[in-house]
């Protein structure tokens, strides 16, 4: 386990935290700050405050950030999430994920029309490289600053999108990699991960086995486990959606967005990058932004603590198709919580066949092809738009996060089948009849 | 030794329970409360565990046999 650490000093670390001291080169960076109580800790990998347990977080200079960051300094920069990368906790130039980030964000008119929004955009990370979900920008992020901090080797605990980055990014960076799944996952999904030559390890054991195992090595190797020690860092990545939506909409803030909740630190996130942009004068505040949850029935603990008004949350054991919102304890569903009813949003679910249905409407509509958790965020959209939450003028855009082509199998029995023919125009007339 | 940094979280029925109390009775583990919050309905608590593995493993069975949700810190780790 981890060993205390004083307020930004350099005492004697574990393995696992890292053995790079500060540079002076992070200015940006003043350390690490627990949410909870404030205390201070370095920029190392940690991420649980030592004095009460609570998350840490990247403490930034934004005083010196803003001496150098101007909307005219980013439309400089490279075409990736790193054009931001004076808001992203890196010290040095970026190393890993070079061309992550910068995805489309699309005027969905056509959907838009059909749930009576005139001006709902897509923020469309099924076309994220290399991976094509919103995970390579958090690996993008969390490994660039693993390297930062002497770390060679690289690891998570996924069954899917993370653990698709994770492998992908190490391979083209060099670093080991170590990928934990439960023993009796399906075959089809480690092939996504086998491809990029990561070691694979299946834990003779069931969900909460490979959770504890990997808290344990998480405090015991000296490795950078993205969303354990490296965390904090880790979760930064996300504010790029935020930051690439108002630069795309032209240095504007959304009235409305719709962000799908699995752990629930991409919602936090979102909502932190906008607050970030205000702050420096990228853009003119919002006070209208409201920020709007979306969960799978099947997952739905932060949906269900919303609606009973509470702010504790029960652990589930997930049964969904959408298996990337699958997260049955989210560690920052609370704070997700706090966002949501801050920002006077809401929280709205889907069960399996909606969200289906919502992948559909996506597809049918605006020619996206979108995995199972797109379908939650259209399903639910879909939601609040008859509840009357979200206006029909409101600037609206909702967070598509990975690509229909890994969730093929939750289309199946569920659209309909070509239509068969003999090889011959009569035939074709006949069958296909265009004219009608 | 070993030492297990645990999130437990109780449901409406086990909230009123002396559970903390029971295992620290049961079994020869060093319970350590870090941070809490209970309410009439549910609750969480974050402690430090210390004992020997078995014993630790021991306790996490009971609490689990009792009801209460039992995760590492991070809470879900396993991600999609």
């Amino acid at each position: 386990m981890n060993s205390p650490s004083a307020p930004h000093q350099e005492s004697e670390r574990t393995r696992a935290e890292g053995g790079n001291a500060p540079s002076s080169k992070e200015s940006k960076i003043k350390g690490l700050k627990c949410r909870e109580c404030g205390r201070l800790y370095p920029a190392v990998a940690i991420h649980i405050c030592e004095f009460c347990f609570g998350p840490l977080e990247v403490d930034y200079d934004y005083a010196a950030i803003g001496r150098r960051i101007s909307r005219s300094s980013i439309e400089g920069g490279p075409k990736s999430l790193w054009r931001y990368h004076e808001l992203l906790p890196v010290t040095g130039e970026p190393t890993v994920g070079l061309h992550a980030g910068m995805t489309p964000l699309i005027h969905a008119k056509r959907l838009g029309k059909y749930l009576g929004l005139d001006n709902l955009y897509i923020k469309n990370d099924t076309v994220n490289h290399p991976t094509l979900s919103f995970k390579d920008r958090v690996v993008a992020v969390a490994m660039t600053r693993a390297r930062e901090l002497g770390f060679d080797t690289v690891a998570c605990a996924s069954t899917g999108n993370l653990a698709n980055s994770v492998s992908a990014h190490a391979a083209s960076s060099g670093m080991k990699c170590f990928v934990f799944i439960p023993h009796d996952l399906e075959a089809g999904k480690v092939l996504g991960n086998l491809i990029y030559n990561p070691t694979v390890v299946a834990v003779r054991g069931n969900y909460d086995d490979v959770n504890r195992l990997c808290s344990e090595i998480g405090g015991e190797y000296p490795w950078a486990f993205v969303n354990i020690n490296i965390r904090p860092y880790y979760a930064e990545g996300s504010k790029s959606l935020a930051f690439e939506t108002a630069e795309q909409l032209g240095w504007r803030i959304p009235d409305q967005v719709v962000v799908p909740i699995a752990s629930g630190s991409l919602l936090t996130k979102i909502r932190k990058g906008f607050q970030e942009f205000e702050k420096l004068g990228l853009v003119a505040p919002n006070d209208r932004l409201t920020v709007n949850g979306a969960q799978a029935e099947g997952c739905s603990p932060v949906y269900r603590a919303f609606v009973s008004g509470k702010n504790h949350l029960i652990p589930v054991k997930p049964q969904t198709i959408a298996k990337s919102l699958a997260i049955g304890n989210p560690a920052d569903g609370f704070y997700a919580l706090e966002v949501v009813f801050k920002s006077k949003g809401a929280i709205a679910a889907a069960t399996d066949p909606e969200i289906v249905e919502g992948m559909k409407l996506l597809a049918e509509t605006e020619g996206v092809f979108a995995e199972t958790a797109g379908g939650v965020t259209v399903a639910s959209l879909k939601k609040l738009c008859e509840e009357g939450r979200i206006g029909r003028k409101d600037l609206t855009v909702a967070y598509i996060t990975g690509n229909g082509l890994k969730t093929m199998e939750a289309l199946a029995g569920a659209l309909s089948e070509p239509i068969s023919i003999d090889p011959t125009l009569a035939s074709f007339r006949k069958t296909v009849n265009p004219s009608n | 030794m070993t030492q297990m940094r645990l999130h437990l979280t109780f449901p409406e029925e086990r909230v009123r329970d002396p559970i903390i109390y029971e295992i620290c009775r049961k079994f020869p583990v060093v319970i350590n409360i870090r941070r809490a919050d209970i309410s009439l309905d549910s609750g969480w608590v974050e402690l430090e565990m210390d004992g020997e593995l078995a014993d630790i493993d021991r306790t996490v069975s009971y609490l689990r046999e009792r009801g209460v949700h039992v995760d590492p810190l991070e809470k879900s780790i396993l991600e999609g």
